[in-house]
């Protein structure tokens, strides 16, 4: 009896909203100028490392090679995003699994660069990934049979290295389940004509699927997108509906981090980039164009990946000589640790941890 | 006494036969009489008063070598300096009187020799040695001023225990037992005495619940038989009333059954009485259980801070969906999962569809400080 009085007692004012608690608002959630400038340094930066490669190999090689652009990039990231829906469309997979690819493919490439990993195979790997975390599991030989040029070991691969850039955070918070809540709740209004909001719901998820190549998922929150997508199918049905929100919430005043909940109006403000952003950026690029990068991309590729290459060779003689010399440290502690009378050496706090774990290579 | 004491005499009082194949213990009842003074306890008794006795398909005498293999019914007693000796060995070595034993030469008389209970003697003898402090050392804790010295008094049973057990210092703490023994002597009467009356308490308490039910039974009989008579006589009345009288049958026949009524309903009037008997008892259970009662605090086990949108939308019973659509139409369940519920996907759609909707985006016009998270993954290549 005590203890649930003192659970509530806290109260409803200290309680952190579950949104608030994902590891999509904590890790994953941007500002168009922090997306921008994060872009163009990981590019800058990639640059950099490939040609100090170039130069090792042959130097004066580098002079003439014209690498990407950080909006080159994107350009790239975003026609293989919307190849995932077509995949999807070919396994017959829900709409979880191909949203839940896009936004890996899409954070996988925050991290990294397309001059290191070519989309394509990262694609892949993020489908195959999302397969899973979103339960709808496949075996991995179907999947590798039904895409051509592909062996389950390119997959593979890259796998854990998706599931590490990713910082394993493989919960994803979707517009298009936001849009499907909207699509429930609404029936709450009154005075609602059916036919009219099941037009608007299936042209607002139309916009939905459009949101997916844009980075608004980067960078507002699911229920803010399909609320957007909502006022770019029926302006009037969204404002409604935004309205009903604003009235109920407003007898208990909740969650602390906006002590001042925003008017309705407010909320219409916050979803208005969002519509044009989606109108503007949520089309596929011009495959030609496109073509035009990838055919670039192939001569600016980071030697050190490629496999065959000097650069790569090098690379990884020089892992495989960290490697050596991290198993002799090792042994060399054994060593002497049986030799103090101690088999498992000294306590961990007392010893120098060298966590040279050769996983950065970039 | 003659039969009891037969298998001393050389003549074995073994019951069905030997049968060695079953298990490693076996029952036998040899009552003895203890006339040793020095450490000498008989192996343990279960529950029945019999003891177990250890039996082993290798055993060996150690003084004559016959094993079970030439003698099947070889049998194995312990001696008092706690040394394995066959039954013909003590027969032959200790009829004649005391006799010094083969192993370690200390004077032995035929009467002290017990049956082995455990496999290793080292357990018989601490057994042995604690039955016999018990009987002196058996002061309580309200003996005692003070848990401190109850605590000292246990830990110098503790220590005597030791010593005999492992052969340390035996004259020495002989003489402090035959001290404790004199100085103590009015309290370990007295808490014998104690033990004994409580053993005599517990025994007619079982006494009396006995008598308890055993009259509760009667009684319930005694009804029985009752009711059975009285259903039979008014049968018989009835049927003489059907015979004789010239009135109507139906009639008749209703009015013996109000009667019957009336009778089984004073019936059970009476025997609500010897319920009481009943309640006596339960209400005794029952007050021995609560001197023992634990407070029970409810378990909550899932205490956390989150805030799920709860108040921002009501969840309906039912909705115009197509996505949910065949799910729902689907009543065998083929095409769910186990436990699964639409409503539950329902009310995921609807927190998502509230979450986070006022929620500034980072680095707008109307930055709120908490907004600005301090650890935006950092551009590195």
């Amino acid at each position: 009896m005590i203890s649930t009085t003192e659970t509530e007692t806290p109260g409803f004012s200290q309680k952190i909203p579950l949104y608030e608690g994902s590891t999509q608002f904590r890790h994953w959630r941007y500002s168009p100028e922090q997306l921008a400038r994060t872009r163009s340094a990981m590019n800058a930066a990639a640059v950099q490392a490939i040609k100090d490669a170039f130069e090792a190999d042959l130097p004066g090689s580098s002079s003439d090679v014209s690498f990407l652009s950080a909006d080159e990039e994107i350009l790239l990231v975003k026609l293989y995003a919307g190849k995932v829906s077509q995949l999807c469309g070919h396994f017959r997979f829900p709409e979880e699994v191909e949203a839940t690819a896009v936004t890996y493919l899409k954070r996988f490439y925050l991290k990294n660069t397309v001059m290191d990993y070519h989309p394509k195979n990262v694609m892949l790997t993020a489908l195959f990934i999302a397969t899973k975390t979103t339960n709808h599991p496949i075996s991995l030989e179907a999947y590798a049979n039904h895409i051509p040029k592909t062996l389950p070991s390119d997959v593979l691969d890259l796998e854990f290295l998706v599931a590490q850039s990713l910082g394993f955070d493989f919960a994803v918070w979707h517009a298009h389940r936001a849009l499907w809540g909207i699509w429930l709740d609404i029936q709450n209004l009154p005075d609602i004509r059916m036919d009219e909001l099941r037009q608007a719901y299936d042209v607002a998820l139309k916009h939905v699927r459009a949101s997916r190549l844009t980075d608004a998922e980067l960078i507002y929150t699911p229920s803010q997108i399909a609320l957007a997508c909502l006022s770019l199918a029926s302006p009037s049905l969204a404002a409604a509906w935004a309205r009903s929100q604003h009235n109920s919430r407003s007898p208990t005043p909740p969650s602390p981090p906006t002590p001042m909940p925003p008017s309705e109006s407010a909320v219409l403000d916050i979803i208005e980039p969002i519509a044009s952003m989606i109108t503007t950026s949520g089309v596929l690029p011009d495959v030609e164009a496109v073509r035009e990068v990838d055919r670039r991309l192939r001569l600016c590729k980071n030697p050190e990946k490629v496999v065959g290459s000097n650069a790569h060779k090098r690379k990884q003689e020089e892992k495989e000589h960290k490697a050596a010399e991290k198993r002799a440290r090792k042994a060399e502690r054994i060593r002497k640790a049986m030799e103090d009378g101690d088999p498992f050496g000294t306590s961990l706090h007392e010893q120098d941890l060298d966590d040279d774990d050769d996983d950065d290579e970039d | 006494m003659s039969n009891r004491n037969g298998w001393l005499r050389g003549t074995t009082i073994r019951k069905g036969g030997t049968s060695f194949n079953s298990n490693h213990t076996r029952h036998t009842t040899p009552q003895i009489q203890s006339t040793s003074s020095t450490i000498f306890g008989g192996g343990v008794k279960d529950p029945s008063g019999r003891t177990s006795e250890y039996f082993s398909m290798d055993d060996q005498c150690p003084v004559c070598k016959s094993d079970r293999y030439l003698n099947p019914k070889l049998r194995l007693l312990v001696s008092a300096c706690y040394h394995k000796m066959c039954e013909s060995c003590i027969d032959r070595l200790f009829t004649l009187g005391p006799a010094p034993c083969p192993v370690c030469a200390k004077t032995l008389r035929k009467l002290a020799f017990t049956p082995q209970t455990f496999e290793d003697l080292g357990v018989e003898k601490e057994v042995a040695v604690r039955r016999r402090l018990a009987k002196n050392f058996n002061k309580r804790r309200e003996d005692f001023p003070d848990l401190r010295s109850y605590n000292d008094y246990l830990e110098d049973v503790e220590d005597i225990a030791f010593h005999l057990i492992n052969d340390i210092d035996v004259p020495e703490t002989e003489a402090r037992i035959a001290k404790y023994k004199i100085e103590n002597a009015n309290l370990i009467e007295l808490n014998v005495q104690r033990e004994e009356q409580y053993a005599q308490y517990l025994k007619e308490q079982e006494e009396i619940d006995r008598l308890d039910r055993e009259q509760r039974a009667a009684e319930l009989r005694r009804l029985e038989e009752e009711e059975r008579e009285e259903r039979e006589k008014g049968r018989r009345e009835l049927i003489d009333k059907l015979e004789t009288s010239d009135k109507d049958a139906l009639k008749l026949v209703a009015r013996s059954k109000a009667q019957a009524l009336k009778r089984a309903s004073t019936r059970s009037a009476s025997s609500s009485a010897s319920n009481v008997f009943q309640s006596n008892a339960k209400l005794l259970r029952s007050r021995a259980a609560q001197s023992t009662v634990i407070p029970d605090v409810p378990h909550v086990p899932l205490q956390d801070d989150w805030y799920a949108y709860e108040d921002k939308f009501a969840l309906r019973d039912n909705y115009d969906d197509p996505v949910s659509e065949a799910v729902r139409r689907d009543r065998e369940g083929i095409m769910r999962a186990g436990g699964y519920r639409v409503e539950e996907a329902w009310q995921r759609a609807l927190t998502f569809a509230v979450a986070g909707l006022d929620l500034r985006p980072l680095g707008s016009a109307v930055p709120s400080k908490s907004t600005e998270p301090a650890d935006v993954v950092m551009a590195e290549a």
